[in-house]
């Protein structure tokens, strides 16, 4: 037994001594991180100019999400090729893309490992990457991202943009940029299935308010099939958190916000309180599939336009534009509703409460590429990674088609040919196009599929393609349209040290209460919770301090 | 050098050559070790000093030493306090009831005669304990859905047992039983193989001296078989004692927000700080790490007693 005391002794011991030895070395890192850290962002518009070696970029490594459609089970080879061959004959020397795409859902877990862990030339190392809104902001003072104002205004896209606004608006006050958002952000909207709206005798216009959408979801809550299905109540990780359900919520806001210049703290809004109790009345009455508390968006997708019909939904509110396509062909292959065609959809106007309040749908704000600092006080490399990367993403041409559709003859081509889709069945479709004329193909992994477009969407870009390459999927186009004329920018991100180290807690929080509200009650740490009252009072116990010292140092910014 | 010597314990003095010369001599014999040893030091060891982070702030761009800051906070933590116990009563519930259906699953398997429908009986339990977390977790909230495509839930509508459906995964006071259901399911099965093996070595004699001495079929379990088991069982518990406090799998696939007061365990707390928090400070995650692994290596000191205890020889 001594000796084991003893070794556990000698255990401890040897951990404190690593951890001593390296107070050395770490303290040098610490001291010299912090100054590249603090400078980073300043270094290209306020710092001394420094003379600049040519930096010849050959590798070029990218961390992207989902939205790029064009992933390895998508011919990624095909496109990274066509990529490097364009971008090399750009830049007048070759360079290789090296693309690291983790799962969608994991993305920002992903990120934050790889910024944390890694450093700028290790492979994994991203030298620039996807951001959401949320990240970005999180992301944007911590001196790890560069300062590319010079460079976005130098671009030669600059004479081609139509929407300047959106990177105009992603400026610090300083005139800082630490994003770059080649298209607007997108939202989302309410879909209706055309069936079910026929057999409760009612039409689109028919459904104005919060009652009429309320009692037409209503008809259908017989506890076998619902009104309404979503990934989440409300997902309070994500901004603009309301926009899955947005008929409940109105003008509730559960996260911090701007309100007539000042910060506010949505989650304790009287608003907020009656969303709740809403979204608990309508779970109460079957109006919400109660799937929709644990549902991740593909589940609810794939429940929403399941081939039995008989235990779905009404309504579904989703992204707008491709995705109204997507969800129409998903249910053709579910052969739901074949009649109807590409009507099988109509889209919700927003109801009167959500243009009372907001003026809309939420347009989220845009993702955002970043590129990575690597603080040498040199902005070579930087700038080569714009060039190679942003500049040439919206060049109009080539590069920006491979963004947009993806490689040509994989999945888009221009020459005469004639394919079919379903071929053999009683859904076999022919397709057939004269040479010279756009047109995609289809699906590689789905070959029964057309394929729809790669990262950058045709109608959100701001500066758009100039070789007349254009998708014209009438239904995709309709529902652009009806997107654009529907909706209203969503609130800015919030962003500070305190949310950042607590926002993760909170947000836990602010779930756990708002699906014990809406499920018909329960505990919180202790408390019985039955209404919205009783969570925000709960969060406000927990959380009010907190809270406030957030407000604060919002509202110092 | 002088050599060092020692006396037996008949007198006889032995002199030692010296270390040095002794790994000369034995050189060959070092020389093929050395693979080894290079291979544990960098696979085993060399990753253990990342423990060193626990006692610095490491987030982006920063690595400072903040001594017993970590420790600090997270003895302060309700939330931690709350997965550290929930850890402790999950998993040693768990262990016990797991332990107690695979031994009675084998001595049933044991008293049939039927060799076919004995081995397909085992094949069928054995098959869960293959199927991966993600997807048993995936069946059961399909199963137990309180939307209309769960099918406990309408069955037992339809019999009209319940009138409205239960929430079986969203229930604090349900969650923990459905937990061990899920388990037992899955597990028993696996765990029956080290009874069955023990079973299988028990002397035929001692049933036959029972059978003379007129004993039911009852008796001879109770007083052959299960006293046969016991040493096995005791082994089962401590070797898994020992493990107890790595749950995380099958508590991360099956949790949610509304069970967390009965469902969060310490691996499921340290990913949610470090996977689910925009910017992690991954020195805080180490040390709830290094605290849960001081804790495991007092259990397995522990076990070890137990072992040397019970079976006169440890488990080290």
């Amino acid at each position: 037994m001594k000796k084991k005391v003893l070794s556990v002794l000698l255990a401890t011991a040897m951990v404190a001594s690593m951890a001593a030895c390296n107070n050395g070395g770490d303290t040098n890192a610490s001291s010299a991180a912090p100054a590249s850290s603090a400078q980073g962002g300043e270094q290209s518009s306020a710092a001394a100019p420094v003379e600049e070696a040519p930096y010849v970029l050959e590798d070029l490594y990218i961390t992207v999400d989902g939205t790029v459609t064009a992933n390895v089970d998508n011919r990624q080879d095909a496109f990274v090729e066509q990529w490097e061959a364009a971008v090399s004959e750009k830049l007048g020397h070759p360079i290789k893309l090296h693309i690291n795409q983790p799962d969608h859902s994991k993305y920002a877990d992903n990120v934050s490992q790889l910024l944390t862990t890694g450093s700028v030339g290790d492979g994994s190392y991203p030298d620039a990457m996807i951001m959401s809104a949320t990240m970005f902001r999180q992301y944007e003072n911590t001196g790890i991202l560069w300062n590319m104002a010079d460079a976005y205004a130098n671009a030669e896209f600059q004479s081609r943009i139509t929407l300047p606004s959106i990177n105009e608006n992603m400026k610090t006050k300083n005139g800082e940029l630490y994003g770059f958002a080649p298209t607007y952000g997108n939202g989302c909207v309410t879909y209706i299935k055309q069936s079910w709206l026929d057999k409760a005798g009612k039409k689109i216009e028919d459904i104005k308010t919060y009652d009429d959408y309320y009692n037409l979801l209503k008809t259908f809550a017989d506890g076998k099939t619902y009104g309404v299905i979503a990934a989440g109540f409300g997902k309070l990780d994500e901004a603009p958190y309301i926009n899955y359900m947005p008929e409940f919520w109105q003008d509730a806001y559960p996260a911090f916000y701007q309100k007539d210049g000042k910060w506010v703290d949505g989650f304790q809004e009287e608003a907020t309180a009656k969303a709740m109790d809403r979204l608990a009345q309508a779970y109460a009455d079957k109006i919400i599939d109660p799937d929709t508390e644990g549902a991740s968006t593909k589940i609810a997708r794939e429940k929403f336009f399941s081939n039995d019909q008989t235990t779905s939904e009404a309504a579904f509110t989703y992204w707008a534009g491709t995705w109204l396509r997507t969800l129409t062909n998903n249910m053709e292959k579910q052969e739901v509703d074949n009649e109807l065609g590409d009507d099988r959809l109509v889209q919700l106007p927003p109801i009167k409460e959500i243009k009372d309040s907001w003026g809309g749908y939420l347009n989220r704000e845009a993702p955002v590429w970043v590129i990575t600092d690597d603080g040498d006080g040199n902005n070579a490399r930087e700038q080569a990674i714009f060039d190679a990367l942003l500049e040439t993403m919206l060049d109009g041409d080539t590069v920006q088609t491979l963004w947009t559709y993806g490689a040509k003859g994989v999945h888009w081509d221009t020459k005469a040919e004639t394919f079919k889709t379903n071929a053999g069945t009683d859904k076999e479709k022919e397709y057939t196009y004269e040479e010279g004329k756009f047109h995609l193909l289809p699906t590689p992994n789905d070959p029964n599929s057309i394929w729809k477009k790669n990262h950058l969407d045709a109608v959100l870009v701001i500066a758009p393609l100039t070789n007349g390459y254009v998708d014209n999927d009438e239904l995709v186009t309709k529902g652009n349209k009806f997107f654009t004329e529907n909706c209203v920018d969503a609130p800015a991100a919030a962003a500070c040290d305190t949310l950042t180290e607590v926002n993760a807690d909170m947000t836990v929080d602010k779930t756990t209460l708002l699906n014990t509200v809406v499920a018909g009650g329960g505990k919180f740490e202790g408390t019985d919770i039955k209404t919205g009252a009783d969570a925000i009072a709960a969060y406000q116990k927990k959380w009010g301090d907190t809270a406030a010292q957030i407000l604060e140092e919002l509202n110092a910014q | 050098m002088s050599k060092k010597v020692t006396t037996t314990s008949t007198g006889a003095e032995i002199r030692h050559k010296p270390l040095g010369m002794r790994i000369w001599n034995h050189r060959g014999y070092y020389l093929m070790f050395l693979p080894v040893l290079i291979y544990v030091l960098i696979i085993y060891y060399w990753p253990m000093l990342g423990i060193r982070y626990s006692f610095y702030d490491y987030t982006l761009k920063k690595m400072e030493f903040v001594g017993l800051k970590h420790f600090q906070s997270l003895f302060r933590d309700r939330d931690f306090w709350r997965s550290f116990k929930n850890t402790l009563e999950l998993s040693v519930t768990k262990l016990l009831i797991t332990t107690a259906a695979s031994v009675l699953v084998s001595v049933f398997i044991n008293e049939m005669h039927n060799l076919t429908v004995k081995k397909g009986l085992q094949t069928i339990i054995y098959l869960p304990h293959f199927m991966s977390w993600t997807v048993t977790a995936a069946i059961f909230t399909l199963f137990l859905s309180t939307s209309s495509t769960g099918m406990v839930n309408e069955t037992l509508k339809s019999w009209g047992v319940i009138k409205d459906s239960i929430d079986f995964l969203h229930s604090t006071s349900l969650w923990r039983p459905v937990f061990y259901l899920v388990n037992i399911w899955k597990e028993t099965g696996w765990g029956t193989v080290i009874f069955l093996a023990t079973l299988s070595g028990i002397n035929p004699e001692l049933y036959e001296a029972a059978d003379i001495d007129g004993a039911t079929r009852m008796q001879k379990i109770w007083y052959v078989t299960v006293p046969a088991l016991l040493n096995t069982v005791i082994i089962v518990l401590i070797l898994n004692l020992a493990k107890v406090l790595n749950m995380f799998e099958s508590v991360f696939v099956m949790y949610n927000n509304r069970v967390f007061e009965v469902s969060d365990v310490i691996s499921t707390y340290i990913y949610r700080k470090t996977f689910l928090t925009a910017i992690p400070n991954y020195g805080y995650t180490t040390a709830v790490g290094l605290f849960k692994s001081l804790v495991g290596c007092l259990l397995v000191l522990v076990c070890d007693a137990a072992s040397k205890k019970i079976r006169g020889r440890g488990i080290m």
